[in-house]
């Protein structure tokens, strides 16, 4: 095992090495290129100072030399060992300990290094988020739809998944923002940021300044979430349906009531019967736990409103539910099609083993049902995700540049588009540094999880 | 694999159905599908939009009477790129009627459109200015005896300038000018805009997938006839191109190499190969080792008739699946560079058009419910019917239906 990890790094690096060629050749064959010129162009500036300006910006980052030099001179700033260059350029030696520098930024004036520092936490904060909501869907939904095979709950989330995949995560955004967000409709989340700037200041938890608020917090999010849990595992279809159909006409005209200036009654009447409508069909699917797991988190929900609507004394919302108040919209974006993708793949994969022979085997044996699907199918049906896992990374880092660039987040995909734009060399060499060694890492983690769920794969 | 092999030995089945193929076996099964239908029923209403869209939206006149003198100022603004596409349609239609193999028309019909566009293109050259508002203020101040307008008079690039400082307005908001979805902030009328649009994204989507389609094929048909060195060099190139975030690739290309119509299509073309390289290369893979192609070699034909009359008719089936998938996401490749702010300048693209209304100092729906719509349908019909061609030639799913 540790000797093909050792492989797989040492692989790492020509690949890495591919990857900035490939990018530094776009940016040096280009029609104006990296140079000073393109570097001052738009700036309305008298011809002696253009002229000092190119001549300082050729003198600090060397853009007059030709293309390869620049390339290798590159490579060797960033690679931990190679030859050290004294004050005027001129070879000095050979260092193994000179430590890798990614340079200074030609928008920023600042080290890429910092830059980086602040931004890349803030996609993977996005990612890392983004991926377990993806899977926990994409499985529920999944394996649900394959031992439904052919019935509604099959079709109809087959449809519906595809639907989502295609919906362009700038239209989603879009609308998200604009009626979530902008105070036009209704304002429920911030438009943009990942925090508020007082929140900064505030406690990392939320706190109360009445003991009884909270009790009242917990009684009313207690009684809501079992209610609807009771309901939803207790009462029959036709009970169920009723209930959630009225609890959905009342919240809808609630949203209708919520809206900036006067409404006529066709907008509150669509968004009763739109909401009354989707409660309905949750609590219709005679798929127990997704009914359950939803109507519980409209409880929960209801209860937070319930409590927040009589309460008391002040609430500080507190620096932790700031973010995640911020990231609900930004999360959301990013997850919603990749968790339809995956849902069709487990959907495919469980399908595929659910008619395998071992799982006639087991089936022969007398193993109950669900065993056969948990313990037999679902293990196998793993391997296509994990495989899958790999190529989710590069997708979710390409789809945080748009996410980013919709909720004005600082992250490093918003950073990748400022730095194409300004044509800077040294930003956009080490942001395809950094997320192509993001992508590598995603592989190599894919491959090892694969080596766990699998026993027959070894890696010796 | 098993229809595939019964169709390759011929005595078996009846002629007929040997000759049809694996593939065009593949798009009748998926056509009996719905959803397959429904998504090209769309696509062909986009088609129609697309090559007619200067008679659908159009702030020039298609016919109008001026003091007893009847002309149509639609025809003459009529630029070349419509000509072609004019021509591209008619002749297409006409040689679904001729009969003949597929071969011969689709080269018949290559050659009257490479004629037809050489000829508009040198033959064609509209006015270079156009005054929409000319033929408002005319026909208010009744000089023309009558007028017969374009189904929505406005066009892609008309802001009519005539009406003031109105701009933006809401979908079926004034009486006397109905703009049936809206206008955008600079006043021009969004409906126009999207059908003008139409072509950008068909004409990205198709040729950007040819482009990948072409290189992908030659890449990976080389890896997989050759392996050895040139596949471990090949796959090496596979995995770097894969390794960035396609988007940011995108990004770098376009930020660098300027905002043209022409490059988007080659650029999207471009870094999106490696899929159709692994498809193609697996299956050549598989491929090399057949008699077919041992006694091909063995004959002495020279490299580029082994690989693309022998080898590749028989490995083409999964990489034409694809197709569907990656047209779509071509598409959405475009929407979203033009989003980005990177796409098109002056010309207008559902993205480019989402991107407005994100900039807009207010949310106005219309702006980005329509073209944002529009993209979503596009993409939705390509999916689906993707979806059913590859469950089509999925053996695993064949089986366990019957």
């Amino acid at each position: 095992m540790y000797h093909y990890l050792i492989r797989r790094l040492l692989l790492m690096f020509p690949t890495l090495f591919g990857i900035t060629l490939v990018v530094f050749m776009v940016m040096a064959a280009a029609p104006g290129g990296i140079s000073a010129q393109s570097l001052i162009e738009g700036q309305n500036l008298e011809p002696e100072v253009k002229k000092a300006l190119e001549d300082y910006y050729n003198r600090l980052y060397g853009l007059d030399d030709p293309a390869p030099v620049q390339y290798l001179r590159w490579l060797n700033n960033v690679s931990p060992i190679g030859f050290t260059v004294d004050k005027d350029g001129e070879l000095e030696g050979f260092s193994l300990t000179k430590g890798s520098d990614l340079g200074m930024s030609f928008r920023y004036g600042r080290p890429v290094l910092d830059l980086l520092a602040e931004r890349v936490p803030v996609t993977l904060l996005l990612n890392v988020l983004s991926v377990p909501i993806i899977y926990l869907i994409a499985i529920v939904i999944g394996v649900r739809a394959a031992t439904e095979r052919g019935r509604s709950f099959d079709v109809g989330s087959g449809v519906t998944l595809l639907g989502l995949w295609s919906v362009p995560t700038m239209l989603a955004g879009v609308l998200l923002i604009g009626f979530f967000a902008s105070d036009q409709y209704w304002h429920w989340f911030p438009t943009a940021g990942l925090s508020r700037r007082e929140a900064l200041v505030m406690p990392f938890l939320p706190h109360w300044s009445a003991w009884g608020d909270l009790l009242l917090l917990f009684a009313a999010v207690a009684v809501a979430v079992s209610l609807c849990v009771g309901i939803s595992l207790k009462g029959g279809a036709r009970l169920r349906m009723l209930l959630m159909a009225v609890l959905g006409l009342f919240l809808g005209g609630m949203m209708a009531a919520a809206l900036p200036g006067e409404q006529g009654y066709l907008v509150t009447l669509v968004l009763a019967a739109a909401l009354a409508g989707i409660f309905a069909l949750v609590a219709y699917t005679d798929y127990a736990a997704l009914r359950t797991g939803v109507m519980g988190i409209i409880g929960l929900f209801l209860g937070i409103a319930v409590a927040a609507h009589f309460a008391q004394g002040e609430f500080v919302r507190g620096f932790l539910l700031d973010r995640l108040w911020h990231l609900a919209l930004p999360v959301l974006c990013l997850s919603y099609g990749s968790f339809a993708f995956l849902a069709k793949l487990t959907r495919s994969a469980v399908l595929e083993n659910l008619q395998a022979d071992y799982a006639r085997t087991a089936r022969a044996k007398g193993v109950p049902e669900r065993l056969v699907l948990w313990r037999h199918v679902f293990r196998n049906s793993l391997l296509p995700l994990i495989t899958v896992a790999a190529g989710l990374l590069p997708g979710l880092l390409g789809g945080s540049i748009i996410v980013e660039a919709l909720f004005s987040i600082d992250g490093m995909g918003k950073l990748a588009v400022e730095a194409v734009q300004s044509r800077d060399r040294e930003l956009v060499l080490s942001l395809t540094l950094i997320s192509g060694l993001l992508t590598l890492v995603g592989y190599l983690i894919s491959d090892i999880c694969y080596a766990i769920a699998d026993p027959r794969v070894s890696y010796e | 694999m098993s229809e595939g092999g019964a169709v390759n030995t011929v005595p078996v089945t009846p002629k007929a159905r040997a000759q049809r193929g694996y593939l065009s076996q593949a798009v009748r099964e998926a056509f009996v599908d719905w959803g397959t239908r429904l998504g090209a029923l769309w696509i062909g209403v986009l088609i129609f939009i697309a090559v007619f869209a200067p008679f659908l939206a159009n702030s020039h006149p298609l016919l109008l009477s001026e003091a007893g003198q009847v002309r149509s100022p639609l025809l003459e603004y009529l630029s070349a790129a419509d000509v072609t596409l004019l021509v591209a349609f008619f002749s297409a239609l006409a040689l679904l009627w001729v009969p003949g193999t597929v071969r011969s028309k689709l080269l018949a019909w290559l050659a009257i459109l490479a004629l037809g566009g050489l000829l508009s293109w040198l033959l064609i050259s509209p006015p270079k200015l156009s005054i929409y508002e000319q033929y408002r203020e005319r026909q208010a101040s009744g000089q023309y005896d009558w007028v017969i307008t374009a189904p929505i008079p406005y066009s892609a690039k008309d802001y009519l300038r005539d009406y003031g400082a109105a701009g933006l307005e809401a979908p079926l908001a004034s009486e006397e000018r109905r703009h049936w979805l809206g206008t955008d902030e600079n006043g021009a009328d969004v409906l126009s805009r999207m059908i003008h649009a139409t072509r950008i994204a068909l004409g990205i989507g198709l040729v950007a997938t040819g482009i990948a389609m072409l290189i992908g094929t030659i890449i990976g048909g080389l890896m997989g006839y050759f392996s050895g060195v040139v596949d471990m060099i090949g796959m090496r190139l596979v995995e770097i191109f894969e390794a960035i975030p396609v988007l940011f690739l995108l990004l770098t290309f376009v930020a660098f190499f300027g905002r043209n119509l022409y490059i988007m299509m080659v650029i999207i073309g471009i870094t999106s190969w490696t899929g159709y390289a692994r498809y193609v290369r697996a299956e050549f893979l598989k491929l090399r080792q057949q008699e077919f192609v041992q006694a091909a070699v063995a004959c002495g034909l020279p490299l580029h008739s082994i690989l693309f009359r022998h080898m590749l008719p028989n490995g083409m089936a999964p990489v034409l699946v694809a197709v569907s998938f990656s047209v779509a996401s071509a598409i959405l490749a475009e929407a979203t560079l033009s989003f980005l702010g990177l796409g098109l300048v002056d010309d207008p693209s559902w993205g480019q058009m989402l991107n407005q209304a994100v900039q807009a100092a207010t949310f106005n729906w219309w702006m980005a419910a329509f073209p944002g719509g529009a993209i979503f349908l596009t993409v939705f019909a390509y999916n689906l019917i993707g979806e059913s061609m590859r469950d089509a030639i999925d053996p695993y799913l064949k089986k366990s239906s019957r």
